[in-house]
């Protein structure tokens, strides 16, 4: 691709931003309009930030400024996720004229769609990080004492681990997977924090634990040391909302932004844990 | 990993292996059976006897059939159709945002799940008439189903589908059929996954070409059957009749077919006549045999 | 024993190292960070992590050599046993890092794979692919999340650490923290706390940090009374890719690969790149340096580009500073085998193809040197005493500062690949230490008085209320304040810094403070207002800013990623052999004089009625290895590097003649 050249592109003066709004968990969300100076080179976390400096809508409102979250802004920390334009992403690797290519129209934002929304743009993702804990997905050393250097591992070992080790728990596969629902619950009256919070992690260990999660039990199942735990991942995989919720719709694959093997990862949980199964029905 | 005595439902418990089986009863028998009965239906065409001996051939287990027909089709086809009923229920259905072909082949997958519960709903009320009670059958008989007839299967089978005007059926067949082989064929590309069959991508492309092959002989095999059962008219029926009863009859005679009249066509005035007359038939009748 | 329990501040490298090694020691942590741990900072960096290893020891290499190559990048600034100890255990980093799954790349044989990174000879960085920040950090997040399965580890992720909490003689007793959620304040009594909340970039407006290096965390402490310790040290990258909400790293390989800088002589030529003429493009690189051309040292690189947008005004862009890195001319096939990965990111992010049109270029910010003063307790061996209490202490007791947040390691100038080292080397190192402090106290963090807790969080709530409420009047914007607080430090202490325009900075910045002080924020709700947070990190950033300012004011002399043309040593000019050898001897003396001075630490203190740091100055410990000049690039650096060794030796021989005859 070639440069824009402003010359030769005609680009718009102003860019209309929509952005689905939300106070908090529970509220009703609504949509407000906003308009913002067309820079050259702008992605979506300028838009935001220039739309927090402003504070106003299109038709000169003052209102609080839009809520979202991000951290490293070069697609490595996973913080910026949300639905642009109907389709999860990054935000931070969102081009605003590679976005006007597709729609000249308006940028429009919503929060992730299967997650519990904070405010506005900000979703709670805990769930996501609860399915690396159903998994065990780390390795099981003895100790963090000095005992030497780690197994060899061949360099296709390496090449195999290191792609799925780049999941950065952004959770766009989640959002897109028609088989993750999401699963928000509400505070009881005279609940305490403690109680609630143990009874959402059962839901989400109910809860599909997701591409994600499925891939990093592959990942810690092919490390040397991590295989001590190999049968344990699997049994949380053939779990409550393990692989089988797996519909095979492959989107997790198209929309990870580190274009991580997702369905190979699920293939290949798919054959470990039919091994697995049978095993185990014969070891009993 | 949960921190109390929380305990998932019966049905969470064991989601995996109900949906390995349900995953499997797709293929073996229903896949198969599928398969083996579209192969059957489009020998038709190569004339009434082939068929009628093929279906001969099948009903030739007699008193067994039931057994066969409920193990091996009707209670593998309730579990896998319930299962996959509860499974579209949860399912978020995103083709229309997110337009890339395996979502859409995932979305497929549904919606052909439910026209197939449709149309073999219809499918066996029409041929089939579904439960075996006289009443039952004479009742719907006059809505024009429960209409084959194994000892004439050509001819009754020709002559239920002229019913409606001839369009009403083959319309609903052509649909219930074509989307039953997308179902069955894609879903066997999802199971070699879902079983760890084909595991990178570029085996996962291998095998959706070998599904699609699959799928075009398979779409031709149940285009001929549909073709053979919806082309000939009535009076090709009547012809086909004569046939088939030239073979019972003659079957009869060397023992090679139990003489079973109410396997055979009559007029519907005459069922109810039997009715009236042979009150053991009757009851034999609750429990027929399937067609092809 | 009771239940000990600490609070980790901060989950990058250092944090999540440190939460695991405590957690291994039976110690309970609450782990507080601003992000979920997993998305801190320290997955940015990509180059890789150093160590000594079994390879480079047979070419020569060992730990001391990599012990030396840090100081003698860090101009000496760095005390020398803390940085011994690091280098010391840099190979059992890389072997623990290793046993936890780290998927480091591998050579034929299934070793771990090394490369050469800047100021070394020796291929010590090992890497994971182009992510090893990532990949380290997500080991030690997996480690850390499997303790908090078993129960040892509470995180409280986006919860601001807002101070730590002091009794009555000053000992730190827990931490008060904001859930940026609910905005709930709450007090986490403990027996100690650490602070590891990386770099302060912020504070220039855009760097190549995250969003989260506000720095405040730090401000904080120092505002509490902790010291903060060489702020005006901070390194500045020559090529990053000004992108209009951060400032991106782009490696320098491009320009190893043949990339030629340069900018169309005419002021903001309107005209497309490839419609400008080679005669009305200025290469300045390869015109003031012949000889290495556009492979000059990253130093030089840095202050020549800043050097041209910012006095010659020939940006390329009028409303942005940088200048063309063109790769264009080479064959595209040759780009994508050699420079493939990096040139994706910057179409990725920049939208255009490098291979069609000249990358657009400038320094940026990178990394502090600077930070929390800590002490330590050094071993007789010169290293550091393992277990000893005051390890990265800082002067609150109990309150330990540890990675990029502290001060150690890096003195002046940081060597790549060896920041990740000592954030997870700090981590792994105090666990012992901060264990038997705990021992040796009486009193736990269930004994803290319930009022000191309450106090703590009664005054951050009024600061709190105060923000929301205060100002109704003012139209002080935060964000709009913060992007001049960065144009401003920018300008005035980044590549080149010359005193009068730091006199003005520090003017500026004053001004700045007082309306940050006083911002009327278009969000006052109590549910996860961002503006409020925002807010009080701005506020927080200014004690820091005018610590770098004034250190660099002060600092009147070239040191390291400190440079100040007005006090830049000059090269040697006679012709004469003998004169030269004058002028040499004097150039020595005068880098003698200079280190008497200036080899100090700079030690701030903040006094909150003022709302000024107060500096003072500390010697380093430069025992183990003696200062010696760097010369890169001077003309007569022979002749100099000559002298110093004779004076050196004679100094040794000195040295050894007294012990001898003593
Ligand atoms: C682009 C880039 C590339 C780099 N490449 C390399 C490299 O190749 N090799 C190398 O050795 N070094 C490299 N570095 C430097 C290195 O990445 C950092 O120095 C290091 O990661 C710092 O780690 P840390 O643990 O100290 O802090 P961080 O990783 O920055 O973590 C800080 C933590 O503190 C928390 N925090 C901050 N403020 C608060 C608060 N107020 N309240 C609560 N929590 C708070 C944050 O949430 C975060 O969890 C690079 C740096 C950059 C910018
Ligand atoms: C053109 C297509 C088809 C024709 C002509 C056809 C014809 C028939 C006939 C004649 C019967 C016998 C009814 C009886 O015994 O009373 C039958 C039953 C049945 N058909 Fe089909 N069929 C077709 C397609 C299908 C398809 C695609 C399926 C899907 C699996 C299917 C499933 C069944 C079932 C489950 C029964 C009842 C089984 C039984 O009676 O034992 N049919 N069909
Ligand atoms: C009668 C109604 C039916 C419904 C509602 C239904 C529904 C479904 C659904 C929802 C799935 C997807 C399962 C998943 O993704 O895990 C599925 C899979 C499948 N179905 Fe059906 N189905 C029906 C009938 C049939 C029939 C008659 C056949 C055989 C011809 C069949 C064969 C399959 C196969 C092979 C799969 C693939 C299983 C897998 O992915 O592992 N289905 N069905
Ligand atoms: S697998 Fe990809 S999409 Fe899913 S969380 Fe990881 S990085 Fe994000
Ligand atoms: S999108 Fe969902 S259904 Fe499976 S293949 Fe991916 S997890
Ligand atoms: S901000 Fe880190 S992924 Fe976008």
């Amino acid at each position: 691709m070639i440069a824009l050249d402003p010359a030769e592109k005609k680009r718009p003066e102003f860019i209309k931003v929509r952005v689905k709004r939300q106070d908090g968990p529970g509220k009703d969300p609504y949509w407000q309009l906003f308009q913002i100076k067309y820079e050259p080179e702008l992605n979506i976390i300028s838009v935001l930030q220039r739309i927090a400096a402003l504070a106003t809508t299109s038709d000169g409102k003052k209102v609080a400024p839009v809520a979202w979250d991000c951290g490293c802004l070069e697609e490595v920390c996973g913080s910026c996720t949300m639905q642009i334009n109907g389709r999860v992403r990054q935000s931070c690797s969102a081009l605003v004229d590679r976005l006007l290519e597709e729609n000249d129209d308006e940028l429009v934002l919503e929060p992730m769609s299967k997650f519990p929304v904070i405010r506005d743009l900000i979703v709670d993702r805990k769930r996501l990080f609860r399915a690396l804990q159903r998994v065990k997905a780390w390795v099981p050393v003895d100790s963090y004492y000095d005992m030497g250097s780690g197994e060899r591992q061949l360099r296709s070992t390496q090449e195999q681990n290191y792609p799925l080790s780049q999941c950065m728990s952004c959770g766009c596969c989640l959002d897109a997977c028609p088989q993750y629902g999401k699963i928000e619950l509400e505070q009881r009256e005279g609940e305490s924090d403690e109680a609630f919070q143990a009874r959402e992690l059962e839901a989400f260990d109910e809860g599909f634990v997701g591409p994600h999660a499925i891939s990093q039990a592959m990942l810690f199942n092919n490390h040397p040391t991590g295989k001590a735990l190999a049968g344990e991942r699997l049994d949380a995989l053939t779990g409550p909302g393990g692989i089988q919720v797996c519909g095979n719709a492959q989107n997790c694959v198209s929309v990870c932004p580190k274009e991580i093997p997702l369905t190979t990862s699920i293939a290949r949980a798919g054959r470990a844990t039919t091994v697995h199964m049978i095993k185990k029905w014969f070891d009993r | 990993m949960s921190d109390s005595s929380h305990e998932p439902s019966f049905f969470l418990k064991h989601e995996f292996a109900i949906r390995r089986l349900h995953s499997l009863l797709g293929i073996i028998p229903l896949g198969l059976y599928m398969v083996v009965h579209l192969t059957t239906n489009a020998s038709l065409l190569n004339g009434p006897e082939t068929f009628q001996r093929a279906v001969y051939l099948i009903h030739s287990p007699g008193k067994l059939l039931p057994l066969i027909e409920w193990g091996f089709i009707f209670l593998p086809l309730i579990f896998h159709a319930g299962i996959g009923i509860w499974i579209t229920k949860n399912a978020h259905l995103n083709s229309g945002k997110y337009q890339f072909t395996s979502n859409r082949r995932y979305s497929w997958q549904r919606w052909t799940g439910i026209i197939a519960l449709v149309y073999l709903f219809l499918h066996i009320m029409h041929l089939h008439g579904g439960f075996h009670a006289e009443w039952w059958l004479a009742a719907i008989d006059r809505f024009g189903l429960g209409q084959f007839r194994p000892y004439n299967a050509g001819s009754s089978l020709v002559l239920a589908m002229n019913l409606g005007y001839g369009i009403v059926w083959p319309v609903i067949y052509l649909l219930g059929v074509l989307s039953l082989v997308y179902h069955f064929i894609n879903g066997l590309w999802t199971a070699g996954i879902t079983w760890g069959l084909w595991i990178s991508p570029q085996a996962q492309a291998r095998a959706t070409k070998v599904c699609v092959v699959l799928g075009a002989i398979l779409t031709v095999i149940s285009l001929s059957a549909w073709a053979a059962a919806v082309f000939p008219s009535d009076a090709d029926a009547v012809e086909m009749r004569a046939v088939e009863d030239r073979m019972y009859e003659a079957g009869v005679e060397s023992g090679m077919v139990p003489e079973m009249e109410e396997k055979r066509w009559h007029d519907s005035s005459e069922i109810e006549e039997e009715i009236e007359i042979e009150e053991n038939v009757q009851v034999s009748r609750g429990q027929e045999a399937p067609a092809a | 024993m009771a239940k000990k329990r600490v609070v980790v501040v901060g989950g990058g490298l250092a944090g999540l190292s440190s939460t695991m090694k405590l957690a291994e020691l039976g110690i309970e942590v609450d782990l507080i960070s601003l992000t979920p741990v997993k998305r801190s900072h320290s997955v940015c960096a990509q180059g890789g992590i150093n160590s000594c290893n079994d390879q480079t020891r047979q070419l020569g290499d060992d730990e001391w050599k990599h012990f030396d190559d840090t100081v003698y990048g860090g101009d000496f600034l760095n005390h020398q046993p803390p940085v011994k100890e690091m280098a010391y255990w840099a190979p059992k980093v890389i072997d623990l890092m290793d046993r936890l799954g780290v998927p480091f790349n591998r050579t034929g044989e299934g070793f771990i794979d090394r490369r050469r990174f800047g100021g070394t000879l020796y291929k010590r960085t090992a890497f994971a692919g182009a992510t090893t920040g990532q990949q380290l950090l997500y080991a030690l997040d997996e480690q850390v999340r499997r303790r908090e399965a078993e129960g040892m580890v509470r995180k409280f992720e986006f919860w601001d650490f807002l101070g730590p909490i002091q009794d009555a003689s000053g000992r730190c007793r827990g931490v008060v923290a904001q859930d940026m959620v609910s905005m709930e304040i709450r007090a986490f009594p403990a027996d100690a706390v650490v602070v590891a909340t990386g770099g302060c970039g912020l504070v220039y407006g855009r760097s190549t940090m995250s969003v989260f290096c506000t720095g405040s965390a730090a401000s904080r402490c120092f505002q509490a009374g902790a010291k903060y310790a060489n702020g005006e040290f901070i390194q500045v990258h020559p090529t990053a890719i000004p992108g209009s909400d951060k400032l991106r790293l782009m490696s320098e390989s491009a320009r190893g690969e043949g990339g030629r800088v340069w900018v169309p002589r005419k002021p903001h030529d309107s005209r497309a790149p490839r419609d400008i003429p080679d005669s009305e493009r200025y290469y300045f690189l390869e015109e003031r340096y012949p000889e290495y051309g556009n492979l000059v040292p990253r130093d030089i690189a840095t202050r020549e580009i800043f050097d041209i947008c910012v006095n010659d005004g020939l940006s390329v862009d009028p409303e942005r500073m940088c200048v063309y890195l063109d790769l264009t001319h080479i064959p595209k096939a040759e780009l994508d085998r050699k420079l493939g990965g990096i040139l994706e990111i910057y179409e990725k992010f920049q939208g255009v193809d490098p291979r069609v049109e000249p990358m657009r270029i400038f320094p940026a910010v990178h990394y502090s040197m600077g930070g929390l003063w800590a002490d330590y307790v050094r071993s007789h061996d010169g290293g550091l005493e393992p277990g000893a209490p005051r390890n990265h202490m800082t002067n609150i007791e109990g309150l330990y500062a540890i990675g990029e947040c502290d001060y150690h390691y890096h003195g002046a100038n940081r060597l790549g690949a060896n920041s990740l080292l000592s954030c997870i080397f700090t981590g792994l190192f105090t666990g012992p230490s901060i264990s038997n402090y705990i021992e040796s106290q009486s009193e736990g963090f269930e004994d803290v008085e319930a009022s000191v807790l309450s106090d703590a969080v009664s005054k951050q709530q009024q600061r709190h209320d105060h923000l929301l409420s205060a100002n109704p009047d003012s139209d002080e914007n935060p964000y709009l304040i913060h992007q001049e607080l960065g144009d401003v430090m920018t300008r005035a202490a980044t590549v080149v810094r010359k005193n009068d325009q730091l006199q003005n900075a520090i003017a500026t910045v004053n001004e700045l403070h007082e309306r940050a002080m006083k911002v009327n924020l278009s969000d006052t709700g109590s549910w996860s207002n961002q503006n409020v947070i925002f807010a009080k990190s701005l506020q927080d950033m200014f004690p820091i800013a005018k610590t770098i300012l004034q250190g660099a004011l002060q600092r009147d002399e070239c040191r390291g990623a400190h440079f100040k043309p007005n006090f830049q040593k000059p090269s040697l000019t006679a012709e004469d052999p003998a004169e030269r050898r004058r002028q040499a001897e004097e150039w020595c003396d005068a880098f003698e004089a200079n280190n008497a001075k200036y080899l100090k630490s700079t030690i701030a203190e903040y006094d909150c009625s003022t709302m000024q740091p107060k500096l003072s100055y500390e010697d380093v410990d430069t025992s183990l290895i003696p200062p010696r000049p760097r010369l890169y690039g001077l003309v007569g650096a022979d002749i100099i590097e000559e002298v110093w060794k004779e004076r050196a030796k004679a100094k040794k021989d000195g040295r050894d003649l007294a012990e001898s005859t003593s």
